[in-house]
């Protein structure tokens, strides 16, 4: 027996690994491993993007398109975040997230 | 030439207009012919209408009108546009008195030009009589009744101008003022009238009124109340009890000015608006009743002021008001016919009397008739003419004077005894003083040799009027008696008789109420038949021994007089005088009337000054500036009350957010951006899930 999947397994699917991100990113003390969680939420809504666009709208390609939007854009904030991290390190001889307080107002 | 009627008030006010404004002051400016030349114009055209009207060859009354201004009105929710015509209506009376007003004018006029010759405002004078005269005759030619209202408020005010034509004098300004406000006083209730007849009626033409009566639309006591509204303007106008007090004093003007004021134009407009309008009066027998019983107070109350006066202008001044009662009395009995009769001829004598006895003060250069005596040869003229006047006044037989006042005393005796008793004794009194005056200006000896000695005839334009209106006061009464060619002309407006639709170009609408009242038919027939056994008393002759007696007690009276002041030094009047030493205070005092009216002046001073102290006292200080004060008291309250609660729970409020908002910050470690995230998480999450489960 062959169990249909519905938008509901791909939306446990995509909470699950949102939760994971969430823990993860709230957790992990390396900012290295902050920015891999972000890039995990970021992943669960690109699945709930083409599942939508799958069950919602068969036969459309918007969500898919969306999803590789955000991708890029991940990408690209990733990209910012290293090179943050990498000025941070450079500075401060560091990558613990504790060790930052330069956001106190 | 009746198609012209309407030039008749307007030729004498262009004349005026141009005196006023076009001509210079000069003594020898030829001006005043420019308004004597009006006159004599305007004469002709009313002899003209009144041989038209004579003739029978017109329908009476003529009525023309045209179109005048409009205005927008509503009755009952409808909408239309109300038109108010202007127009002339003549009818007997009016023709008669257009010949008389312009006659006494015309000869006022020229009798002027030579007793104002010396006069520093000797163009002024003309140009204002010429206005008073354009005014009387507005009133007696107008179809409407507010046209002849603002031609009444004309006359009050040129009658102002001419009594206080020497304003450099206190005398004249006080009495132009006194007879401005008592007149004035009048008018207000002639113009409650006017309101009241629009309200009643919708419309101001004195044809539709007419109508409107005739149809029975009015009930006796709305016709009442008009009806005394009106009286009350001819009390002031025509000088009646108890509002006469002001025409003794108009004698400060220039005496041929009132010569016009009491012959021509002003007391007559008075009794002509009641003429006009009688109607009314038909309509409600209360009203004739209380114009009757006026009439007759003012008849005797100036009569006996008459007796013990010395200014020869205050005697004539009373006997104008005194035949100016007879004339209300005879239109409050039912007399139409003799009140305007008597208008007609006394209008003669009166102006006749006036300017003869102007004649006799340019003469003699003063009003006390004490300084006169024996002037009888000295102005031969002046005497003769006003030997015809008095006996006209007294009632002689065969005078105009005695066919009129005796219709008046038939029509008064067949309707109300007592009245007639009254009204007789006042023409004994009548012809007791006015052959006093003669007797003390002319006949026995000059009493004061100076002024007698400078006294001289008076020039030809002044006597020559004189002859004119001396034989009119004598022959006027046979043209105007029973069987005259003009009597008929003055025939009563009949109350009964429906008359045909009147030729009105208005086109006036429905009157609100204009529905036959149930209960008012009964009490206007019976009006109407009260006013027509009236008529037929009118025919009528006194009782034939009455008639008989009446010149003989009236010769009587002038016997008297003589017998009083015969010789220089009137022995037994004087006698008369120290034993009835306060009756001849009382009269000499005017009845008091002008005391009464101070005091009612002050008395009405006195309110208005407590009004005043109310007012400021009690209304200022309690209700305007105690309700400012108890408005503060609460403002005060009120504001407590916002500060205390209501700002307190706002402020309160906003430290209680600062206050979490601190304690919530303190729970946080600063600058852990992981804890950040972590609160927006879970206050994300709270969020989603309230807004997810709601």
């Amino acid at each position: 027996m062959t169990a249909q999947l519905t938008l509901a397994h791909y939306m446990t699917v995509a909470g699950l690994l949102f939760l994971i991100g969430i823990f993860g990113a709230l957790t992990r003390r390396n900012i290295i491993g902050i920015l891999m969680s972000i890039e995990l939420m970021f992943n669960a809504a690109n699945i709930n993007l083409a599942a939508f666009d799958r069950f919602l709208h068969p036969g459309g390609v918007t969500g898919q398109a969306l999803a590789l939007f955000v991708m890029t854009v991940a990408a690209a904030e990733i990209v910012v975040g290293l090179a943050l991290l990498l000025a941070i390190y450079r500075g401060t001889d560091t990558v613990y997230a504790e060790d930052f307080n330069l956001l106190k107002g | 030439m009746i198609e012209h009627a309407y030039l008749i008030p307007l030729i004498p006010f262009a004349a005026s207009l141009i005196m006023l404004f076009g001509a210079k002051e000069d003594p020898h400016s030829p001006a005043p012919w420019i308004g004597i030349g009006a006159m004599a114009i305007c004469l002709g055209l009313s002899l003209s209408i009144l041989a038209a009207v004579a003739g029978g060859t017109i329908p009476m009354p003529y009525e023309h009108n045209w179109p005048w201004f409009s205005f927008a009105a509503s009755i009952g929710g409808k909408a239309f546009l109300y038109e108010m015509p202007i127009g002339v209506l003549i009818d007997g009376p009016a023709a008669v008195l257009l010949v008389v007003v312009t006659l006494v004018s015309l000869m006022v006029q020229l009798y002027s030009i030579a007793y104002m010759h010396e006069d520093k405002r000797y163009k002024r004078y003309f140009a204002f009589v010429s206005f008073f005269t354009a005014s009387m005759l507005g009133l007696v030619v107008s179809s409407n009744i507010l046209v002849g209202f603002m031609s009444w408020e004309l006359m009050g005010l040129s009658s102002y101008l001419l009594i206080g034509f020497w304003f450099e004098k206190d005398g004249p300004t006080e009495a132009q003022k006194k007879a401005f406000m008592t007149t004035k006083l009048g008018d207000s209730g002639l113009y409650l009238a006017l309101l009241f007849i629009f309200a009643k009626v919708g419309s101001f033409q004195i044809t539709q009124i007419h109508q409107f009566i005739n149809n029975g639309y009015m009930t006796p006591t709305v016709a009442t109340v008009i009806a005394i509204g009106i009286l009350f303007g001819a009390m002031g106008k025509s000088a009646q009890f108890p509002l006469f007090i002001w025409l003794p004093d108009a004698m400060e003007g220039p005496t041929p000015g009132s010569a016009l004021i009491h012959a021509a134009t002003m007391v007559a407009a008075g009794i002509f608006v009641v003429a006009r309008l009688y109607f009314v009066f038909l309509a409600s027998p209360d009203a004739m009743l209380a114009a009757a019983w006026i009439g007759c107070a003012t008849a005797f109350l100036a009569a006996a002021m008459a007796l013990v006066s010395y200014d020869i202008k205050r005697v004539l001044a009373f006997s104008t008001v005194s035949q100016l009662g007879f004339m209300m009395c005879a239109l409050g009995v039912g007399g139409y016919t003799a009140g305007l009769f008597h208008l007609t001829t006394h209008a003669f004598f009166k102006a006749l009397l006036f300017l003869g006895a102007g004649s006799v003060i340019h003469s003699v250069h003063t009003n006390d008739m004490r300084l006169m005596g024996g002037l009888s040869k000295k102005m031969p003229v002046t005497f003769l003419t006003m030997g015809a006047a008095i006996l006209a006044i007294a009632g002689i037989p065969f005078t105009s004077g005695y066919y009129s006042k005796d219709m008046i005393l038939a029509n008064i005796y067949y309707v109300n005894q007592p009245i007639f008793w009254i009204m007789l004794f006042t023409a004994l009194m009548t012809a007791f003083y006015m052959s006093r005056l003669f007797i003390l200006t002319f006949l026995g000896d000059d009493r004061d040799h100076e002024k007698h000695h400078h006294a001289h005839e008076s020039p030809f334009l002044m006597t020559g009027p004189l002859v004119l209106l001396a034989f009119l006061a004598l022959v006027s009464g046979f043209m105007l008696d029973r069987n005259g060619l003009v009597y008929r002309l003055l025939e009563k407006p009949s109350i009964a008789a429906v008359q045909a639709p009147a030729t009105v170009d208005a086109h006036a609408p429905a009157p609100a109420d204009a529905h036959p009242v149930p209960a008012a038919p009964a009490p206007v027939e019976h009006a109407a038949a009260v006013a027509h056994a009236q008529g037929e008393h009118h025919e009528g002759h006194l009782p034939h021994w009455l008639h008989l007696a009446l010149p003989v007690f009236v010769l009587g009276a002038m016997g008297f007089a003589f017998l009083l002041y015969k010789g220089p030094r009137f022995a037994i009047a004087d006698g008369l005088k120290s034993t009835f030493a306060p009756v001849f205070h009382v009269l000499d005092r005017r009845w008091f009337l002008d005391d009464a009216f101070d005091l009612l002046v002050v008395l009405c001073d006195k309110v208005a000054a407590a009004a005043y102290w109310v007012d400021a006292n009690v209304v200022d200080r309690v209700f305007v500036d105690g309700w400012g004060l108890l408005t503060r008291i609460v403002a005060e309250i009120s504001n407590l009350i916002d500060a205390l609660f209501v700002d307190r729970t706002v402020d309160g409020f906003g430290g209680l957010s600062m206050d979490v908002g601190v304690g919530l910050r303190g729970l946080v470690k600063e600058g852990q951006v992981q804890e950040y995230l972590m609160y927006v998480a879970i206050a994300f999450s709270l969020a989603a899930t309230l807004i997810l489960t709601r």
